[in-house]
């Protein structure tokens, strides 16, 4: 899985492509430690380019979901591909990450 | 009983990179089983990725030898099957077979449920030093 984010004036967005599976979900959350450390704790995560994600990844969402409330702000998903939402249905993680149709709408009325 | 119309089979140390060698072996089973409808794909190889990665994470071996991961993936015109293989594994400790899904502050167990939820039987056997699930999904969607 290929990681990269970037910093808006109003919250930052990390770019996941590839696969979000045990091998990639530790450096996921060491990319939202970091960018939370870095002052950043409004988060997209942007899943445009991520075609598949199993419990591990799912894990590692969650984790990183309280990293960033607990640092004051909030981690949103943006642009989810079908096999991601299958799992986030079945898991009934769809009512806990909200997903929005963009990277800029997720933070896009506050 | 129907034909198998395509296989895929690996048997590989138990390691991460093991995990990316199962997406390979599933690509390729359904570069040969054209007619298994997107769905199934998605639900049966999130199934598989998930047994796989609980063999890896989880298994313990029985030796010195490390625990290799075996997965033989198969489809006929109405059924997708898998045998996912701890070789050399200890016996696990029993599994909770109605375990619920966790709810939404854990940041782990819904492997199993989420495999139950994906496939249409799941079974488990012990032989000769080997743990063995068997995922089964019938019948295909038209």
């Amino acid at each position: 899985m290929d990681l990269s984010y970037k910093v808006n004036d109003s919250y930052a967005e990390i770019s996941a492509a590839g696969r979000l599976n045990m091998v990639s979900a530790p450096k996921l959350r060491e990319m939202v430690a970091e960018v939370v450390a870095a002052g950043s704790a409004r988060i997209v995560l942007n899943l445009e380019e991520t075609a598949f994600m199993d419990s591990s990844g799912l894990g590692a969402l969650i984790g990183c979901l309280k990293a960033a409330r607990q640092a004051g702000g909030d981690l949103r998903i943006a642009a989810v591909q079908p096999q991601v939402q299958m799992v986030l249905g079945l898991t009934s993680m769809d009512k806990v990450l909200t997903s929005y149709p963009s990277a800029a709408e997720a933070f896009g009325n506050d | 009983m129907t034909d198998v119309l395509a296989r895929r089979t690996l048997r590989q140390t138990a390691e991460p990179a093991a995990i990316d060698a199962v997406h390979e072996e599933l690509d390729g089973l359904w570069d040969d089983a054209s007619f298994v409808p997107e769905l199934d794909r998605m639900t049966f190889a999130t199934a598989v990725i998930e047994a796989a990665s609980n063999v890896v994470q989880h298994a313990v071996p029985e030796t010195a030898t490390p625990v290799e991961l075996g997965v033989d993936i198969s489809a006929t015109s109405v059924r997708l099957e898998a045998l996912v293989s701890a070789f050399g594994a200890a016996c696990p400790d029993p599994l909770d077979g109605d375990a619920p899904m966790p709810d939404g502050e854990a940041e782990s167990g819904r492997g199993l449920a989420l495999i139950r939820a994906l496939v249409t039987t799941v079974t488990f056997k012990r032989q000769d030093g080997t743990n063995t699930w068997t995922l089964s999904k019938s019948p295909l969607h038209d």
